[in-house]
């Protein structure tokens, strides 16, 4: 099943330059050179690190079709032997003029799945809803360390999207973000960030499944991005983070022989009932059209 | 780029009307440089609110430009709105003996604020909310001075291009001597807005319809015909000039942040 001993994982938390996609495809090669050096069997890039995220209007300018973009072919090439994840701006040539928030999952030359960010976040500070489309799905692919799932920051947050995509069998689940962060009062980084770790370490142990954070740093138009990005281990054991507000390059080496183990010693996965929520929610939704 | 006048006229004095009174105002104070924009503005502003109701500050520097003070003077006539004229020289004047430059921008750039200085004074001595004058044009491709000219309470005029105002100018039957000259900021004698920009206002108000309004890439704009170097320069105006059309950025730092969320409308409470 497996075709890595360990896995070695990098999480790129870099800052993209908004709305400029030469200066984030610079960073992007520049990035990948060194999670190379760093012998990465998978580097992990944040949400819309090819574009930057408060981009308002500028979204169609930075839009692309993973099918048909060029830079989308040199990524292909570029992860022949460097699985990678990267955030863009989607717009395929069948859905002109309909933009998504998406992240793409390349590994052996060619792009292995496509997830467009379902809940858009679009409230306060945010407003996501205005100027792209959400998603509707939360699918599971076969990455070649086992069956994965990809999440979009805000997607993470909710209960869920983490279990479809438990539901559907993934054994790694890799979240990209660009999550501002808010609050001084805490003792270290934003307070907000807390969030985010609250939900990695319950979801590696709840669905024993790997998860990777990555998050971006950086500031647009006085947001303040705060990192912290981390890797959980499928036993709920924190095995590495970034530091917040500051770009790194974050190492982490995964053992794919503890999902195993997290699975005998915790049977959620086998003693799940789909069927059961599937069930409920239709009973729920029926009430809810009474 | 052809607006309904009577529409338009209607809608906006009604916006300067509506605005006024949920802020408890009657009044209204404008800079009135013998211009088309403060012109129409001004104009507007008579008729929503009463002749009596506006105030029109005739701000010039020293003896320069007397035509166009006489054209503010004849369009104040017209309406039968009151006036006041103040020279700003000594005080413009005063600062620059103390902070010499030799920059023609700078100086214009101060007369600006100057006149801000004074409308903003204005409108706390007679109540009054300033009305702005900058057009759409001067908007998008920040030709203003910001914290000068840019300033203001409402701004009637700030989704019409140059060339629209000017329809509106025909419809209203603004004196002709006013319809008729060359646009200019005023900042230095001679200076047209044309000739410093490159571009009349026809061409540029046609490009900017195109890009703006009907979100044309460069593409669609060179298969119109439209040059190259024309379109760049125009977009180039528009992105260096952000700046100028938002509030400073504010670093957010706790849960609720002026800008990002804590945001109510305008109106709030009126």
């Amino acid at each position: 099943m497996c075709y890595f001993d360990f896995m070695n994982i990098a999480l790129a938390q870099i800052a993209p330059h908004l709305g400029n996609l030469k200066k984030n495809w610079d960073l992007h090669l520049e990035t990948i050179a060194k999670a190379r050096k760093a012998k990465a069997d998978l580097l992990v890039f944040p949400e819309l690190s090819l574009t930057g995220y408060k981009l308002r209007d500028l979204v169609e300018s930075v839009a692309q079709d993973a099918d048909r973009a060029p830079r989308f072919k040199e990524l292909k090439a570029l992860s022949r032997d460097l699985a990678l994840v990267v955030g863009f701006i989607e717009e395929r040539g069948n859905e002109k003029g309909i933009f998504f928030n998406s992240a793409a999952f390349l590994a052996k030359g060619r792009i292995l799945h496509i997830h467009r960010k379902v809940f858009l976040p679009t409230f306060g500070m945010f407003e996501e809803g205005r100027f792209w489309a959400a998603g509707n799905h939360f699918g599971t692919f076969n990455a070649p360390f086992g069956p994965a799932g990809l999440m979009i920051c805000r997607d993470f947050l909710h209960l869920n999207a983490g279990y479809l995509l438990f539901a559907g069998g993934a054994e790694t689940m890799i979240t990209i973000s660009a999550a501002p962060g808010r609050g001084l009062a805490g003792e270290k980084g934003f307070g907000s960030s807390r969030m985010w770790e609250l939900m990695g370490e319950s979801l590696s142990f709840f669905t024993t499944s790997a998860q990777i954070y990555c998050n971006r740093v950086g500031m647009e138009d006085g947001m303040a991005f705060a990192g912290g990005s981390f890797v959980f281990s499928p036993r709920g054991k924190l095995l590495a983070q970034a530091p917040y507000f500051e770009e790194a390059l974050l190492l982490a080496e995964l053992d794919p022989a503890d999902v195993r183990k997290a699975r005998k010693t915790w049977p959620w996965k086998r003693d799940d009932k789909p069927e059961v929520t599937l069930t409920s929610l239709q009973r729920t939704l029926l009430r809810h059209e009474d | 780029m052809k607006i309904n006048g009577p529409f338009a006229v209607r809608i906006l004095t009604e916006f300067i009307r509506g605005e006024l009174s949920k802020f408890g105002f009657r009044k209204s104070v404008l800079g009135l440089s013998g211009g088309l924009d403060s012109s129409v503005c001004a104009a507007l502003a008579a008729r929503a609110l009463g002749p009596k109701n506006v105030l029109g500050l005739l701000l010039p520097y020293g003896e320069s430009f007397d035509a166009d003070r006489d054209d503010a003077g004849a369009v104040a006539a017209w309406l039968g709105i009151r006036t006041k004229t103040i020279d700003i020289a000594p005080m413009v004047d005063a600062y620059f003996e103390r902070c010499p430059t030799q920059s023609r921008v700078q100086r214009g750039n101060k007369m600006a604020r100057e006149r801000m200085s004074i409308l903003y004074d204005f409108s706390a001595r007679e109540h009054a909310l300033i009305l702005g004058t900058s057009n759409k044009t001067e908007l998008l491709i920040g030709y203003g001075t910001i914290h000068g000219d840019m300033a203001c309470a409402i701004n009637p005029l700030g989704d019409l291009y140059k060339t629209q105002v000017r329809q509106l100018a025909d419809y209203l039957e603004v004196p002709e001597g006013v319809r008729l000259k060359r646009p200019t900021a005023g900042l230095w004698a001679g200076q047209t807005d044309e000739d410093e920009l490159g571009l009349t206002y026809a061409e540029l108000d046609e490009i900017l319809l195109h890009l703006v309004d009907e979100r044309e890439s460069r593409e669609e704009l060179l298969a119109r015909g439209f040059e190259a170097k024309k379109i760049d320069r125009v977009a180039a105006l528009i992105r260096n000039s952000e700046f100028k059309r938002q509030l400073p950025p504010i670093a957010k730092l706790s849960s609720r942040t002026v800008g990002h969320d804590f945001l109510y409308p305008y109106d709030w409470d009126k």
